[in-house]
């Protein structure tokens, strides 16, 4: 091995500013439209239609708090009004809150507080309904809170004041009865707990995974590069067949990329702290290998470079977009589920298996003639 | 010795070689003629074993191509047809990274010295700026860092030089006979081949090298 990673050293030795450059290319191509994505992320607004049919304070209420919230543009106007501009797209969702709203809340009725309507294209509608609620929850809440001080201080008018245990004991019913409150609501059924958080925003993780899958395929040309040399005719004559010179070349530039994810995950907690999770370094290296042997079976399949550098753009760009970094909705919806299977990320597992049957077949298979 | 009986070859139904049977004594340097086609390339490939014939044996110092294929293979050195060098690399870092892969060990100097032997003094440049016959010659020098004993070549001074063509061959000679080498040369440069070979093979059914090589006095085995 120590053979070969010196021959390898002789031609690294040449092209290092562009090896250096695709290897670092993932962690600072990530960064910058991590950064950027984000940038957009605040400036784009969701059209959301309000119809306020309660005239109370608890329903202007409410309609301030969904005003007011970022990421949402709110026309407040008339049922009819709301539905037309729902139809032509003008509006992503419409919410009405409905008549005899602070009454229901008053008396603890979950019912027939609001109606919502979506359209084939709202994108927004889920976590806009999850906010909405969340207001109204409070609301709930809170005359729960007051409706159970005032039966407190009923039961307790002859004593001074109430024990420790009387407080914590109702705040705890209270609890327990409010995070049930959801299910109460005359709304659809809620929808998995996976979608339920959902949030367009694509994190720098998954920016990285894009990138170094391009770097990954534009960096496996060597093997193109040894092919085009055709040092098989050289490797006949030597201590190793020149299958086994690939796949030990291969596992050197494997060994090198997995040093720069190492720096990588490094360079993101170090930058990052709050927003990301790292992912375990042994995912890391499943990830690492599954890429790796792609790259190396894809560059077995072309003879051009230029044709296997186009490819690998083409290759990086399908991978994007079922990462969802280019399509504004989070691709693993219910709709897209069978997206996720196909996704190298979400299954590294099925892909790393696949990958090594491929590599392994590749290696057994009998060449017809060497030279 | 190489000793080559009764070999046969065939693409499909096209049979290349048939019933070949022909020796190579060490020190002694054999030309391979014929015109273009007639299967020149297909037998040095099957000396080099690469390919395989059909029938027939081969043996290599008392080493048998079939049985012994990876022993045969460490005595031999195969100059293609091509040149198979890196070209972003200088001649130096060339030698470097095929000594690193061959089973012999041999020093920097050692290195250096084997080309300078056949006059390729430039060894800090990149093949890429080098001539043809600098090229040709490092081609040569990279399949000898293991000292086989059968050198095979493939039309190895293919438009080159004559002054660097005269160098290839006197270090052939110098090979045969310092070493004891035994050598098997394809071209189609008839001077060369009269001058530098000991005897003579021709394959294939064109009557115009016959002809020709009639008027040396060398000993000339047809095949057809
Ligand atoms: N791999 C192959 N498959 C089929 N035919 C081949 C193959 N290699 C060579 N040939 C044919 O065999 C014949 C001999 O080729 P070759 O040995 O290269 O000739 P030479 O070197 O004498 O010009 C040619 O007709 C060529 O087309
Ligand atoms: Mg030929």
């Amino acid at each position: 091995m120590k053979h070969i990673l010196l021959t390898r050293l002789l031609h690294w030795k040449k092209q290092w500013p562009s090896l250096l450059f695709w290897l670092l290319f993932p962690v600072i191509a990530a960064f910058l439209f991590a950064a950027a994505a984000n940038e957009m992320q605040s400036e784009i607004t969701v059209p959301v239609g309000v119809v306020v049919e309660d005239d109370t304070p608890s329903a202007h209420e409410l309609y301030e708090k969904i005003a007011q919230a970022p990421f949402l543009r709110v026309h407040k106007t008339t049922k009819a009004d709301a539905l037309h501009l729902l139809e032509k797209h003008e509006l992503d969702s419409v919410f009405i809150i409905l008549e005899g709203y602070e009454k229901k809340i008053r008396s603890g009725s979950r019912n027939g507080l609001l109606t919502s309507y979506e359209s084939n294209r709202s994108f927004a509608y889920t976590p806009v309904k999850e906010m909405i609620l969340s207001f109204v929850q409070e609301e709930t809440g809170r005359a729960k809170a007051a409706y159970t001080v005032q039966q407190l201080s009923k039961q307790s008018a002859g004593k001074e004041i109430w024990t420790m245990e009387e407080i914590t004991e109702s705040s705890k019913r209270i609890q327990s009865e409010e995070s049930l409150l959801e299910t109460d609501f005359s709304y659809a059924p809620v929808e998995n707990q996976a979608e339920k958080n959902s949030q367009p925003l694509v994190n720098v993780w998954e920016w990285w995974a894009i990138f170094t899958v391009l770097s990954t395929l534009l960096l496996s040309d060597w093997v193109i590069k040894e092919k085009k040399a055709r040092m098989h005719i050289r490797l006949a004559f030597s201590r190793y067949s020149f299958k086994n010179y690939l796949l030990r070349n291969a596992f050197l530039y494997t060994a090198l990329f997995f040093i720069f994810d190492l720096i990588a995950i490094g360079l993101f907690t170090l930058f990052l702290k709050e927003h990301v999770v790292v992912p375990a370094v042994m995912s890391m290296l499943s990830f690492r290998l599954m890429i790796q042997c792609g790259g190396f079976l894809a560059a077995q399949m072309f003879t051009h470079l230029y044709r296997f550098y186009s490819a690998s753009f083409a290759i990086a760009s399908i991978f994007a977009i079922i990462s969802g970094a280019i399509l504004p909705v989070h691709p693993f919806s219910s709709r897209h589920r069978w997206l996720e299977w196909l996704h190298p990320i979400h299954s590294v597992e099925a892909w790393l298996f696949a990958a090594i049957l491929l590599m392994w077949i590749w290696y057994v298979r009998k060449e017809k003639s060497i030279a | 010795m190489l000793s080559v009986k009764s070999i046969s070859k065939s693409y499909g139904k096209k049979k290349i070689l048939d019933n070949m049977t022909f020796s190579v004594q060490h020190g002694e340097i054999l030309g391979l003629v014929g015109e273009n086609g007639a299967g020149k390339s297909t037998l040095l490939k099957i000396l080099a074993t690469l390919l395989k014939p059909d029938a027939g044996q081969i043996e290599l110092d008392q080493l048998s191509y079939q049985k012994q294929r990876a022993k045969v293979r460490k005595k031999i050195g195969f100059v293609p047809q091509d040149i198979v060098v890196w070209e972003n690399l200088t001649v130096e870092e060339n030698m470097l990274f095929f000594a690193k892969l061959s089973w012999k060990k041999k020093s920097v100097d050692e290195l250096r010295q084997l080309c300078l032997d056949m006059n390729l003094e430039k060894w800090k440049e990149p093949v890429k700026t080098l001539s043809g016959g600098m090229k040709r010659k490092l081609n040569l020098a990279i399949s000898l860092i293991h000292d086989p004993t059968l050198l095979l070549l493939d039309e190895p001074t293919v438009g080159i030089d004559l002054k660097s063509r005269k160098e290839i061959g006197a270090y052939l000679k110098k090979l045969a006979a310092d070493q004891g080498a035994m050598i098997i040369y394809i071209s189609h440069d008839m001077d060369e081949i009269t001058s530098l070979c000991d005897r003579i093979l021709c394959i294939g059914n064109d009557p115009f090298y016959k002809n020709i090589l009639k008027k040396t006095n060398k000993e000339i085995a047809t095949f057809h």
